[in-house]
């Protein structure tokens, strides 16, 4: 034991001095005339290319009395296009051995195509289609609409814990959109028309409000060619009114109550409103959100989950967003113990970061944690096409690819406690109390 | 010259052709990419352990696997065992304790996890020494105590409560209970019975027998370089002690005789889990094992498959409908289709699913399907080159599979070979409409009426029912007729008796009833007093302030909301006067009434009168005594249910009083417990001034 303890401190000396050795991503970016924003990645290693195009409308551009839209076009942007017929889609990519998906957040909807490397071509004929003319019709919107109530059904209704963030968000924020989820309202999507969702895509699905990421076995000229090929021609859009909503600070604590029918066990949320994920304050919070509940060694696992044994779980989640993030703790109870003293012992955490500095060792921890997850996240073509783009998109630069982890190893033990006490404040909180419904009534 | 001459004119070539691209074609494939397919290097040690290395520089990482090849263990009344011994260990070794591996790893930011019988680390490859030498001791050297295994108790106890109303988990259990038999390794299941019943030392001897070098492999990718491994893995592996785990033999489980329905009732559920299952013997050396997994692929094998064109895009029942097709080496496979759909269309969801399956069972694939299907196993296989963890994988089937050395090398001419008559024997073999289980994991109330009336090529599909154990049960009887010639008068008598008699009761000029409930550690009491002349009492406190307080004496009352006193109106005072009596229903005697119907309370069948518009009550069918009052109640002008369940009768001077009160309203519940009764005693006027 005691000779295990010397080599932690002989191996920390050694890592302060340690440098990043992670493989640099190579990229080259450029915009074409109608305002398509375009990134290439090459790397020949294997055979694999990955078309992905970013359009920057995801739930928070909806009209708060037609929400839902932007994640519906996830699904209707399938359909087909005027040289692809409807239910084709799929089976194009499938028949060249693609993968495809996409995916709707507040902030943007992203669509992905992983080929190998001899269909780059194929990739970027779909992606400009999509793009390009879409066809949006009856058939299509009433399929699709049924799609989405089953999907809210399957991760809302009928999933434990399912609505915890929809109810964390109503409460977290009142003005700006961010209040509402990406899957929306039913409601809203079934009294929507057809020219609503014209309307939506004519706005927001244009060569100026995307960009496109070619990333894989490709060479850069040709590909760059074939690029100007398919994209060149599509009209650029109207430059987007996007409005900015300003929160209100929360000043006293928010309570809420929800209850599950599908849960036994009860949950306790804490939220607390945190800034834009571009701002340094939002690392330094992703630093706090490790430093408190990941790995077993971390602050709240280690004492509530493993010393008292008073949580079956902990967890964190720090959701960075363009505009707002959400930092949310929460904690479910073993046996007895009830959400008060659950909260309690989050408190008692909290206020620690607040009134002292973490150790240097475990600052030295997060460091390394951080180091480790850099030089994870570009582990694959279809992962690194993603973080090009959103870091371009979102961030507004696709060099945070490479260097973001520098932010990171500039965050000190000061700043931490600043940023807890800055925005970790339980009157700045929502504590959501997330309860089994009882009885139900005959 | 010339050559820079032929440059610049296809230069053009290519630029006029920009102008002409053909948007209304698919752009053909270029040639297919090379794919290359390395072997990686190994060795072994004396005591059985296999290393595979693979290198791959590009990321400065490396991840080590460990897993352990033993045949399915059957776990019994034990279920659980393999559980903790996965939780348990990582706990630090004999030498490190727990707080001080992990706060190790954590430094490092690694990872170091295992499961019963695997264990997985990952780091930067500039602490793959150390990294290796924590994961080999805690393997080798695992901590065992009381303490921690206590406390995994208590947490794999509330996660199983945890997930009582999940549906689906839920629907996997049963599932896998059904078609595998509760008897078998693979249908088998923990419940808090089986939990409750192993030991430390039922831990200790899972892992003694089956965490044993004999069918072990151990996988090394990522930035190192194979001497180093070699010496690394020696040095920690080697202390390992040479064991063989002890082997079993099951019997064979058996598919259902006939297809059939298996219904399972979660009155929480707002969409139905389905599945359509069967055993299979599908091992990956067989020579049809290529042919069956796309013949799978096609029905519903993923987003363009049968299944999913069907019952999502076509009728939009689902957001996926799927099918699944396993393999086992020791025979015990599964093909499953399943969806998970809205209440409504949950029967006819199990026909498409069954229509589906009979068609590729009688009818050949079209060329079409079977050229895209190959195309995505050819893109599939090349894609996943990409991950230096591929070739691991594919030695590792290959070893522990049986299959030919050179099964992947050729893998895509013999998927090149498949014919549209090979996916049809395959699918004639792995898929039965004759035989299948349909488990339905639902909402009875919503789904039912419906599943019962199924038919499928013009025969109906039988129905059973199961609980959520996959115990067989009788159909929920919700269609008891009430026996001939009862009246409410009847049920009424009947209850009088029951409590102690007419005369009894008559002698009861007053009562008091002091009760207590439990709320998340704080207490809530409750009194209620009432007597022969018109006077009612009830009054709740918490944390001993009142909170609510009723007040009935003779022609008038009055309530306290939360401090705030008022007068009664005439309709609430003229409800309360009613209830205000020792014994309402000795009043009832004079009115008539009809028995409304039978219902289950509690799991119990209850009469059901229905006293006023807003008042009904429930007498226990078998003990005649009341179960239940289910009233509507105005609460700031909304209109409320709120039920009161009665239960743990006892005896108080003679007549019979419920000592467990149930109130419940909306998604609230308490129950209170009696603390004391007092008949004829301890209630004067000053009570109900």
């Amino acid at each position: 034991m005691r000779l295990r303890t010397s080599h932690i401190i002989g191996l920390f000396a050694l890592l302060s001095m340690s440098t990043t050795l992670a493989q640099k991503v190579s990229y080259e970016e450029y915009d074409l005339d109608n305002g398509l924003h375009v990134i290439l990645h090459q790397d020949n290693n294997a055979p694999v290319v990955t078309t992905s195009v970013m359009y920057h409308v995801g739930a928070k551009d909806e009209n708060p009395e037609k929400t839902g839209f932007a994640h519906f076009f996830e699904h209707l942007l399938f359909e087909g296009t005027e040289n692809i017929a409807r239910g084709e889609w799929r089976k194009i990519v499938s028949s060249r051995g693609g993968q495809m998906n996409a995916n709707t957040t507040q902030d943007r909807t992203y669509y992905y195509v992983s080929f190998p490397s001899n269909n780059l071509e194929l990739g970027l004929w779909l992606e400009s289609e999509r793009l390009m003319h879409p066809v949006i019709n009856k058939i299509g919107v009433e399929t699709q609409s049924e799609v989405v109530q089953e999907e809210r059904r399957m991760r809302y209704d009928n999933s434990p814990y399912g609505r915890w963030r929809e109810q964390m968000y109503i409460n977290l924020f009142k003005k700006h959109p961010y209040r509402w989820q990406t899957i929306g309202s039913l409601e809203h999507l079934a009294n929507a028309s057809l020219e609503d969702f014209k309307e939506f895509n004519k706005k927001y699905y244009v060569p100026n409000n995307a960009v496109l990421v070619v990333a894989g076995d490709i060479e850069i000229d040709k590909t760059k060619n074939k690029i100007q090929e398919y994209f060149g021609a599509i009209p650029k859009g109207k430059e987007i009114q996007r409005n900015t909503f300003t929160e209100d600070p929360i000043v006293s604590t928010i309570k809420a109550k929800y209850h599950d029918p599908n849960i036994q066990i009860p949950a306790i949320f804490l939220g607390y409103r945190t800034p834009a994920q571009t701002d340094r304050e939002a690392y330094v919070l992703d630093m706090i959100s490790t430093y408190l509940s990941d790995g077993k060694s971390s602050k709240l696992y280690k004492k509530l989950v493993d010393e008292k044994k008073k949580a079956l779980q902990v967890f964190a989640f720090n959701g960075s967003q363009e505009d707002y993030g959400a930092y949310v703790v929460g904690a479910l109870p073993v046996g007895e113990t009830t959400l008060e003293d659950l909260k309690m012992e989050i408190d008692e955490e909290i206020s620690k970061l607040q009134s002292e500095l973490i150790t240097e060792k475990d600052h030295q921890k997060l460091l390394n944690k951080f180091e480790n997850n850099f030089v994870n996240s570009n582990s694959s073509i279809s992962g690194i096409a993603n973080s090009l783009a959103r870091y371009h998109m979102l961030y507004n630069d696709t060099s945070l690819i490479n260097n973001e982890i520098e932010i990171y190893q500039s965050i000190t033990r000061e700043e931490i406690s600043a940023v807890a006490n800055k925005y970790l404040k339980p009157s700045q909180r929502v504590e959501l109390e997330y309860l089994p419904q009882e009885a139900t009534v005959n | 010259m010339n050559k820079i001459l032929i440059t610049l004119i296809l230069g053009f070539v290519a630029l006029n052709l920009q102008a002409q691209i053909d948007r209304s074609k698919m752009p053909e494939a270029g040639p297919t990419p090379e794919i290359n397919l390395n072997d990686p290097q190994r060795f072994e040690l004396n005591n059985g352990l296999k290393v595979l290395v693979v290198e791959n520089h590009k990321l400065p990482r490396v991840s080590i696997q460990l897993l352990i090849d033993n045949p399915p263990i059957l776990e019994g009344d034990k279920a659980g065992v393999s559980s903790f011994t996965a939780s348990l260990l990582g706990n630090g070794s004999k030498s490190i304790p727990k707080d001080d591996f992990n706060e190790e790893v954590d430094f490092l930011g690694a990872r170091i996890s295992f499961g019963s019988q695997s264990a997985f680390a990952s780091s930067l490859s500039k602490y793959f020494p150390r990294i290796l030498e924590l994961m080999a001791d805690a393997a080798i050297n695992p901590n065992f105590i009381e303490e921690e295994f206590e406390k995994e108790k208590q947490k794999l106890l509330t996660a199983l409560k945890a997930e009582e109303k999940d549906v689906s988990a839920i629907a996997n259990r049963v599932q896998n209970a059904l078609v595998y038999g509760t008897d078998h390794p693979y249908g088998e299941f923990i419940t808090e019975e089986s939990v409750n019943n192993v030991t430390l030392f039922d831990v200790i001897q899972f892992y003694e027998d089956y965490f044993v070098p004999a069918n072990a492999y151990l996988v090394v990718i990522g930035d190192v370089r194979f001497d180093n491994v070699k010496t690394l893995v020696t040095k920690n592996f080697m202390p390992w002690t040479k064991a063989v785990p002890p082997s079993f033999q099951f019997s064979k489980p058996l598919n259902a005789q006939y297809t059939q329905i298996n219904f399972i009732d979660v009155p929480n559920a707002v969409q139905s889990e389905i599945a359509v299952e069967s055993l299979v013997d599908l091992k990956m050396k067989e020579e049809d094992y290529l042919p069956s997994i796309m013949a799978n692929f096609i029905l519903g094998g993923g987003s363009v498959s049968r299944l999913e064109q069907n019952i999502r895009e076509d009728k939009a029942y689902a957001y996926y409908s799927r099918s699944r097709l396993s393999d086992d080496k020791y025979g015990f496979a599964t093909f499953k289709a399943y969806t998970g759909v809205r209440n409504s269309v949950t029967d006819s969801s199990v026909v498409e699913i069954l229509k589906e399956m009979d068609k590729i069972i009688k009818e050949p694939v079209s060329n079409e399907e079977l050229i895209n299907a190959k195309a995505t196993y050819v893109g599939n296989f090349v894609m996943a080159l990409e991950q230096p963890s591929t070739i691991a994988r594919y030695a590792l089937n290959i070893e522990t599979e049986s299959l030919p050395k050179d099964f992947y090398k050729t893998y895509l001419e013999k998927i090149e070979a498949i014919s549209v008559a090979d996916i049809q024997k395959a699918a004639q073999k792995y898929f039965s409409t004759n035989n299948a289980r349909i488990v339905v994991t639902g909402k009875g109330s919503d789904v039912l009426n419906n599943l019962e009336q199924l038919t499928f090529n013009g025969k109906k599909v039988p129905i059973k029912y199961y609980d959520k154990y996959a115990n067989e049960i009788d159909k929920p009887d919700n269609s008891v007729t009430i026996p001939e010639g009862m009246t409410a008068h009847d049920v009424l008598e009947k209850y009088i008796e029951a409590i102690g008699g007419k005369e009894k009761l008559s002698e009861v000029t007053s009562y008091a009833i002091k009760a207590e409930a439990d709320m998340q550690g704080t207490k809530l009491n409750l009194e209620i007093m009432k007597t022969s002349k018109n006077q009612f009492m009830k009054e709740i406190k918490y944390m001993g302030n009142s909170i609510s307080k009723e007040v009935v004496d003779g022609d008038k009352g009055y309530t306290i909301q939360q401090n705030r006193h008022k007068d009664m109106g005439e309709e609430l005072l003229k409800d309360l006067k009613e209830e205000s009596a020792p014994f309402a229903e000795l009043n009832l005697l004079k009115t008539s009434m009809e028995v409304e119907g039978i219902e289950v309370i509690n799991g119990k069948k209850a009469y059901k009168l229905k006293l006023s518009d807003v008042k009904s009550t429930f007498y226990d069918i078998e003990t005649a005594l009341k179960v239940r009052d289910v009233m509507s109640v105005n609460v700031d002008g909304k209109i409320m249910v709120m039920t009161m369940d009665y239960d743990d009768y006892k005896e108080v001077a003679g007549i019979k009083f419920p000592f467990s009160i149930t109130e419940s309203m909306g998604p609230q519940k308490w129950n209170f417990i009696i603390q004391e009764i007092k008949v004829n005693e301890g209630v004067s006027d000053v009570d109900f001034e």
